[in-house]
């Protein structure tokens, strides 16, 4: 009984000691960093980076990588604004589901013809972003009707309508990825995936599912941002696959496929969230949240790598994995 | 265990060699075919293309990505997939390159240390690759980190060269921009290096097959420090070029430089899991994309057009590519 819980929480331990350190480091050398107004800052952590870190985490899951987030939430905001007459929900809706369906469509290709998703993603990177300043017009864009987004800037108590929307979307793609046959496809294809495939796992399915899940989650992202910040640029966004993939690796998504939940990227947001929002309310420039982030990233990898929970894995990193660990076994003697 | 699907270390296996004539010459017919159709198109729809200006320009412009495509282009091919800290490394090489003349520095002292400098920063990553963590975050990182402490250090100013102006960064020998003749003598040396060396084809065979290598007393190591002392290299000449030409430099330069050289790279047929292409490719690749970018501006796209295109240049090339290598392995 108390091993079994042990071994459910063990996955989280290292992500939550990181993030109550981080929490009381931060709140500590910063006043306004406390109380009820923190977890809300942190919360709003959710809607963007959040949203971007839990579609990556699936895809790293699924043992690929979706470099395209960034464009494709670039494009969704640009389609949420030019959709505005839609209504909040409405605009905000159909941005996410065209990024969805872009997303499935990437998906199926990339399972289809068996290409590796990083180079697949490089291409689509460059191509979305383009779409996105073809439909912007190549220059920012406004939303006419300012009145429409304004419940999007109300307030209450920890929580704002965007971190309700990222937190509801957290838990179904927790419970999607947990419980049903559809996601526990996607742990298999991505643990190990030709005996998956022998075992009777289809190929390109859980690809089409992971991918649609990272383009729906960057859209949604997207959309929000762009409809609460009232106006969408086509050059945004860019720097979203770093803290989304910072953020899913620091809550404890193997970068090996196959293991990670929900609640680990949850974790993730949550640190990267402290510590940006901290160094910020510290009057720090964004290229400081950078390089901590950047160190944080760096540091993580390692512990990881040292804790020596890595076993080979036939995932898109697996190829270089395997010769390592073999190369160390040669080399001693 | 089984390969996996999608990253079969291409194979070593002997009965490979003898293919290899057809293998090498396929994909590099496809990139050359498509190259002239795309220079005939431009010929035909705008006149000034044929121009030795607008030749010029063209060379020019593929000559930064080009460098840093052929630069990189050993780090790939020995199964190290590709950096993620471009644009961020060139921009430190270019920032510290024009702080230093704008100090008064001799200029080949700045070059030195330049190039030192960003060897010092590739071999800190390549330690951390070949101890076995994973390339494309490890360099995501490194570049997040460059990027912080060269803004933190520069307080998101514009360097400048102030009264000590470098005057042959947009200079030409024999009609031929500076740029240019890096480029060429950068991949002339690179791809002898890779095809003419015992530790060009040590890199070759680690990226094509990682676990024979090794067995076969080829060091890892060694070869993963040697690419990533190369890529510097080419790194630091992008930024200390473009710094010369321009005499100025933030935090935010070299914006594009990740994608491009990335894109450069893939579309000259080199691939992403190592052991297949050559820096020529890479240089074929870089020259590709900047005529079809010409061809685009002199017809007026906008700069949408022009991302959309080159990214479904990208996709369909490196899916033809992809599918004629699966094909070939199939059939061995």
């Amino acid at each position: 009984m108390i091993e079994n819980f042990i071994g459910r929480i063990k996955p989280y331990a290292l992500p939550l000691v990181v993030l109550i350190i981080t929490w009381i480091v931060i709140a500590s050398i910063t006043p306004s960093f406390r109380g009820a107004g923190s977890v809300y800052a942190v919360l709003e952590g959710f809607p963007m980076v959040g949203l971007v870190a839990l579609g990556l985490g699936v895809t790293i899951i699924a043992g690929e990588l979706d470099l395209s987030v960034g464009s494709m939430a670039a494009l969704a905001a640009t389609i949420a604004v030019l959709t505005e007459s839609a209504g909040l929900v409405g605009c905000i809706v159909i941005a996410t589901l065209v990024g969805t369906v872009l997303g499935a469509v990437q998906g199926t290709l990339i399972g289809r013809l068996q290409i590796n998703s990083l180079v697949f993603t490089i291409g689509t990177l460059i191509l979305l972003r383009g779409l996105t300043y073809i439909s912007s017009g190549n220059a920012p864009i406004i939303i006419q009707n300012f009145m429409m987004t304004d419940p999007l800037l109300d307030r209450y108590w920890i929580f704002s309508i965007s971190s309700i929307t990222a937190l509801i979307v957290f838990i179904l793609i927790g419970l999607f990825l947990t419980y049903t046959r559809w996601g526990r496809e996607i742990f298999a294809i991505g643990g190990a995936r030709n005996e998956a495939i022998a075992a009777g796992v289809p190929r390109v399915q859980p690809l089409t599912v992971s991918f649609a899940i990272s383009a729906g989650c960057a859209s949604l992202a997207g959309a929000l941002a762009a409809t609460r910040g009232g106006s969408a640029a086509p050059q945004n966004y860019a720097d979203l696959l770093l803290s989304g993939a910072a953020a899913a690796l620091l809550g404890g998504i193997s970068l090996y496929g196959g293991r990670g939940s929900v609640l680990n990227v949850a974790l993730g947001v949550a640190v990267l969230t402290v510590v940006a929002t901290g160094l910020a309310a510290r009057g720090s420039a964004a290229s400081l949240v950078q390089l901590v982030t950047g160190a944080l990233l760096l540091i993580m990898i390692t512990i990881e790598f040292l804790a020596g929970r890595l076993t080979l894995k036939d995932t898109i990193f697996g190829a270089g994995l395997r010769g390592r660990s073999r190369k160390t076994t040669d080399t001693s003697d | 265990m089984s390969e996996p699907s999608g990253v079969e270390p291409v194979g070593a296996a002997p009965s490979q060699s003898t293919r290899r004539p057809r293998a090498d010459w396929l994909p590099q017919a496809i990139i050359a075919g498509l190259a002239v159709t795309a220079i005939t198109v431009s010929i035909i729809l705008t006149p000034s293309f044929l121009t030795i200006d607008n030749i010029r320009a063209i060379l020019r412009n593929a000559s930064i990505v080009g460098i840093v495509a052929v630069a990189m282009t050993p780090m790939t091919l020995s199964g190290n997939f590709v950096s993620l800290a471009i644009s961020q490394s060139s921009m430190l090489a270019m920032v510290s390159f024009v702080a230093m003349i704008g100090a008064g520095w001799p200029q080949p002292v700045a070059i030195l240390i330049v190039i030192l400098a960003l060897i010092v920063v590739g071999i800190v990553q390549g330690i951390i690759v070949a101890t076995g963590l994973n390339p494309i975050i490890t360099t995501l990182a490194a570049g997040a980190i460059i990027y912080g402490v060269v803004s933190e250090i520069t307080g998101g100013g514009i360097i400048r060269a102030g009264d000590n102006l470098v005057s042959w960064g947009s200079s030409t020998l024999a009609g031929i921009p500076i740029q240019v003749l890096v480029f060429l003598f950068f991949t002339i040396l690179v791809t002898i290096l890779m095809s003419r060396t015992v530790i060009g084809r040590e890199t070759m065979l680690v990226g094509a097959n990682r676990a024979t290598a090794g067995i076969s007393g080829i060091s890892i190591f060694r070869v993963t420090i040697l690419a990533f002392v190369i890529f510097s290299v080419g790194l630091a000449l992008a930024g200390i070029l473009n710094g010369a030409a321009f005499n100025q430099a933030t935090a935010r330069s070299f914006p594009n430089l990740t994608i491009d050289v990335i894109a450069a790279l893939l579309v000259g047929g080199t691939a992403i899991q190592g052991g297949q292409g050559s820096p020529l490719r890479s240089a074929g690749g870089a020259l590709l994309i900047a005529v079809i970018s010409n061809m685009m501006v002199l017809n007026d796209f906008s700069t949408g057009g022009r991302l959309a295109v080159q990214g479904g240049v990208v996709v369909v090339i490196v899916v033809l590519l992809d599918q004629m290598r699966r094909r070939r392995m199939a059939s061995s």
